[in-house]
């Protein structure tokens, strides 16, 4: 009898062992694993310094997943660099937009955390709650509309961007089709599409925009469903509003069709089919919030309301030009990135309609920013279904 | 007496198969430079160690158990339902509908039990349409439960980008917060009544399975069909019964997630809940009681998971490979003594 | 042009679960429910991705996506078969260990570029018109799994490994009067059947995406599972339930292009409603029964 327990033990062990080799082997194979991370794993896991200042931040999805949220990663670990010791940088990533946020926000408050980063829309009335439960507890959220005493939202006004983007793409273009491969209608993506088709059409008025919504973040097979199904209709520029870009870029360079990118430089994957795309720098501005709060200076700061930063103030960008924008549209671009600085022009002006052929902007308007981050409609010019 | 210490190995055995599941996962948190005896400790320490923790663990769980009694209730009938995820989604979609138009100018009972009502339905004709495909058309019931979750989930974005859209909330896909009124009474930190209620259905599920009439029926459907036919059952009728009921049960657990947790709806709601509830069924070999056991589990396993990946700043792959391991060392345990009649 | 691009998408979109149902075929025809494909097909992805990465040859990637599915598959065997564990719940497991140790070892390869399968049109075939470009200007894999169909008939009902195989599912009794072990047949096709899925997951990997992101195959292995019914447990209509599939997310993705005035969120239930559609009419006919031990383990579960 006791044998066969043994017996059974033993194989349990295998198992479990198997399993674990797996695991094991894979990772020495990995190359370049990014050293930050795993310091940063480290110094969290120490117990939590009374000095220290703790700073926690949620992702709605993987921080690997060359998008959104690795470019919210990436500043949370610039901020962990720039402040060394005098932090301390709790992170959770893939959490979804539903009480599972409070219930990590809580979480991190209770080990100590003072400073929140909730960095996804989704994620604003669960740090509400939470928010309200703990007032000594600064809170910035990412892209939220709705403000609170010790809650504070920040985003970066990435349509500018996009608008960029879409001159580069309506110069380029040859059959004057354009197609975006998006994920879902949510104001932040049809804000960028349309900024897309409103850059394209200013610079060629013949312009459209088809678009398809993945229902995805980041499901490769579809991506590719989608632009080859773009390709096939004669579309030769392909925007994206992704996580994990890669996979469409490389697609477009192989097919010969032009490509623009979002969240990162992605223009080596596509030496040849590359225009440009639109880029995050969180870095100095996730730095300035930390800083500001470490300080006690939230109240009454820029930060304590509704704070956005663009082109001006260097939270977005655009990705170098690839060889295939000529000379003239760079200049083009490179003006009305000035006149965007400089002068705060906004495209999302004068007369632009809808869809339907419903003014959504007057002659002489320009859209505010709760105007443009809450949109639920593409304008003329964009083929799709926002609904 | 034999029995007695049969059973008594059984269970060291499992815990065995656990601690060596736990070991192995503590070689791979130091593989990773991370201290694993402290991440345990803070593990429990932030689940166990405190009201807010156990209540979490409370709330994570009831939805579980409720999905996975309704699955446990499907399966005595021989049918199975991995359809709990959409007939929760359904329930949920339909208590918001009737707490966003409705029940707001009703007195919160009343507006409560219409939502709850409307849960039950919600999931009852989910469920419903499969156990009529499968009793009508000969339609398997697994490939048409599986299939009606994506088509939950596509029918609820429908809503939730549409008519149900709140219209405070920017444009941004979620319905209205529903009214506090609505919101089912807190007993603990941050639980609400909602767990009585899926132990009580937990309960009642196990007596009326072993002990009526009706769940005799079940059992006997449920171990052969063909034999039941023959012996005068008219299986089409319970088993259309046993999806009906295991339906709405999955869809007040959508109603439960929406008045006692969540407050409004959100396309993510509730989101693969339907599959952790049908894991902790089948684990637990369908018994309700332990069924409450495995969910416990598995919803502990949630709550830490969070504690895990901020302590030790690993991924949140980390979580799902931990409670993997977990699971399987359970499962080691295999059906053991009680074999099949 | 319609046509043409409608069916070239639908065996893209349909050949990684064509690869599931094929495996899960296998799996359910010795008698053991594996709905842990899903975890197969992940580990097949990234098991074909990161060693093509370091070695430069698909063909081992290919090679290494099926050691990776099998493995996880033998582990999903001992459990069910060695300690009897119960099948539907472990394969749940499996599925989640699956995703959790892929995303968890791929996290370095999500940004690196690899050089995978490309297209290669068959010559005269593919000149076909209409369907030519469709089905003969595809990567190998594709091709391999058109082989794959009649090779599985072959080797489940033309041989004598494949006799024992199907009646270790009908009953276990034949198979000890011809003097096999049942048991070791299960590991087999159980095992088999975890090599095939992976290539699935390979297919999305290294052909068709060249991406690896964690999570990647996004539910196509349960999908598949659910589509072994619908191809009544039989290889030769496997192609029929996949193709349905992709075809129907083929011609949503179309019809958005085309800006037809319909809900994405509609268009987007397409491949769900043609296969619940498809298995109407294929029940009213009669359909292959599911293999007896497997209906055993179901009903016994149900009534422990």
């Amino acid at each position: 009898m006791k044998k066969k327990i043994w017996k059974k033990l033993m194989s349990v062990v295998l198992c479990g062992a198997m399993v674990f080799s797996m695991a094991g082997c894979g990772n020495t194979g990995g190359t370049n694993s990014s050293s930050e991370a795993d310091s940063s794993a480290k110094t969290s896991s120490e117990k939590t310094d009374s000095k220290k200042t703790t700073v926690g931040f949620i992702f709605v999805g993987a921080k690997d997943d060359y998008g959104y949220n690795q470019a919210a990663y990436n500043a949370s670990v610039a901020v962990e660099k720039h402040f060394g010791d005098q932090i301390q940088v709790l992170r959770q990533e893939n959490v979804p937009e539903t009480e599972e946020a409070s219930r990590a926000l809580e979480q991190m408050i209770q080990k100590g955390a003072t400073v929140l980063f909730p960095t996804s829309y989704g994620h604003l009335e669960p740090a509400m709650d939470v928010a309200k439960k703990y007032p000594d507890v600064t809170f910035f959220h990412q892209g939220g509309l709705k403000t609170m005493d010790n809650l504070g939202t920040y985003f970066g006004t990435i349509w500018q961007s996009f608008y960029l983007c879409g001159i580069a793409a309506g110069a380029n273009t040859k059959s004057n089709k354009l197609g975006f491969v998006a994920s879902f209608p949510i104001p932040q993506v049809l804000a960028n599409i349309n900024a897309f088709e409103l850059g394209a059409k200013s610079v060629n008025p013949d312009a459209t925009t088809s678009v398809i919504f993945t229902g995805s973040w980041s499901d490769p097979a579809l991506q590719t469903s989608s632009a080859n199904t773009l390709i096939d209709k004669g579309i030769d520029v392909i925007a994206q509003h992704q996580d994990s870009t890669k996979t469409i870029v490389e697609l477009c360079e192989q097919k010969g069709v032009y490509c623009v990118g979002d969240h990162a430089d992605a223009s080596e994957l596509a030496p040849n089919t590359w225009l440009t795309g639109a880029v995050w720098h969180w870095d100095d501005l996730f730095i300035d919030m930390v800083q500001t709060a470490i300080d006690g200076k939230f109240d009454g700061s820029k930060y304590d309301g509704k704070y956005r930063g663009g082109l001006k103030e260097g939270v977005v960008d655009i990705a170098p030009f690839g060889k295939s924008v000529s000379e003239d549209t760079q200049k083009k671009i490179e003006e009305e990135k000035d006149k965007m600085i400089n002068d705060d022009y906004n495209p999302f002006s004068d007369e632009i309609k809808d869809q339907k052929g419903n003014i959504v902007c007057k002659k002489g308007q320009t859209l505010t920013i709760d105007e443009i981050e809450s949109m639920d409609y593409l304008v003329d010019g964009v083929i799709g279904s926002t609904k | 007496m034999k029995d007695k210490t049969e059973s008594i190995k059984q269970a060291l055995l499992t815990v065995l198969a656990l601690a060596v599941m736990v070991v192995i996962f503590g070689v791979f948190l130091m593989t990773q430079g991370v201290n694993p005896i402290q991440i345990y400790g803070d593990m429990i320490v932030s689940t166990l160690g405190n009201s807010y923790g156990i209540g979490q663990v409370v709330v994570k769980s009831s939805p579980f158990i409720m999905v996975a009694v309704a699955t446990a209730i499907s399966a005595k009938a021989g049918l199975v339902n991995v359809g709990g995820e959409g007939q929760l989604a359904i329930g949920a979609l339909l208590a918001t509908f009737v707490a966003v138009f409705v029940a707001k100018s009703m007195p919160g009972p009343v507006g409560i039990l219409l939502m709850l009502v409307a849960g039950a339905l919600g999931g009852a004709v989910w469920s419903g349409l499969a156990g009529l495909m499968k009793v009508k058309a000969g339609m398997n019931e697994t490939l048409t439960t599986v299939i009606m979750n994506y088509i939950a989930y596509d029918i609820v974005s429908f809503f939730v980008y549409g008519i149900l859209k709140d219209p405070e909330s920017f444009s941004w896909p979620m319905s209205p917060e529903i009214a506090d009124k609505l919101r089912l009474p807190e007993i603990y930190v941050g639980v609400s009544i909602g767990i009585f209620g899926a132990v009580a259905v937990a309960i009642v599920t196990w007596l009326v399975l072993k002990k009526s009439a009706c769940g005799f029926r079940l059992r006997v459907i449920g171990g052969n069909a063909e034999a039941a036919k023959h012996a005068g059952f008219s299986v089409a009728k319970i088993q259309m019964a046993a999806m009906l009921i295991s339906g709405a049960i999955s869809g007040i657990a959508g109603m439960v997630e929406i008045a006692g947790v969540e407050g409004r709806l959100r396309t993510t709601t509730g989101v693969n809940y339907g599959y952790y509830g049908f894991l902790a069924a089948w684990m637990a070999w369908n018994n309700p009681l332990a069924a409450i056991i495995t969910s416990v589990v598995i919803g502990f396993l949630c709550v830490a998971g969070n504690v895990l990946e901020q302590s030790s700043g690993l991924p949140s792959s980390g979580t799902k490979i931990l409670m993997a391991l977990v699971l399987l060392g359970i499962l080691w345990k295999g059906k053991g003594r009680k074999k099949c009649s | 042009m319609f046509i043409t691009s409608l069916l070239s998408g639908a065996i893209q979109c349909g050949t990684s679960v064509l690869y599931g149902i094929y495996g899960e075929t296998v799996t359910e025809r010795v008698g053991v429910i594996n709905l842990g494909t899903e975890g197969c097909m992940v580990v097949g992805a990234l098991a074909a991705y990161v060693c093509t990465y370091h070695t430069k040859s698909p063909l081992l990637g290919i090679l290494m996506a099926a050691i990776g599915g099998g493995v996880l598959a033998l582990l999903h065997a001992i459990l069910v078969i060695g300690r009897k564990a119960n099948q539907l719940a472990t394969g749940l497991t499996i599925m989640f260990l699956g995703l959790g140790l892929t995303s968890f070892l791929g996290q370095q390869y999500v940004s690196v570029s690899i050089d995978g399968l490309s297209m290669i049109p068959i010559p005269v075939l593919s000149g076909i018109p209409v369907i030519g470009t469709a089905l003969f200007n595809q990567d190998i894999l594709v091709y391999v799994s058109y082989i794959l169909c009649p090779l599985l008939c072959y080797l489940l009902f033309k041989t004598r490994l494949g006799l024992l195989l199907r009646a270790t599912g009908e009953d276990e009794e034949v198979v000890f009067a011809y003097g096999a072990n049942p048991k070791l047949l299960r590991y087999i096709g159980v095992v088999l059947g975890g090599m095939i899925s992976a290539i699935g997951g390979a297919q999305l990997a290294i052909a068709y995406t060249h991406t690896w992101i964690e999570n990647m195959t996004n539910g196509r292995g349960i999908i598949a599972v659910a589509l072994v019914v619908l191809a009544g447990y039989h290889p030769k209509k496997a192609m029929i339930g996949a193709y349905i599939f992709g075809g129907a997310q083929a011609l949503q993705l179309l019809l958005q292009a085309q800006g037809v005035h319909i809900s994405t969120f509609i268009l987007q239930m397409f491949p769900y409603l043609f296969t619940i559609c498809a298995l109407f009419f294929a029940s009213r006919k009669k359909v292959q029964a599911m293999p007896a031990e497997l209906k055993k383990i179901i009903e016994s579960s149900a009534n422990s």
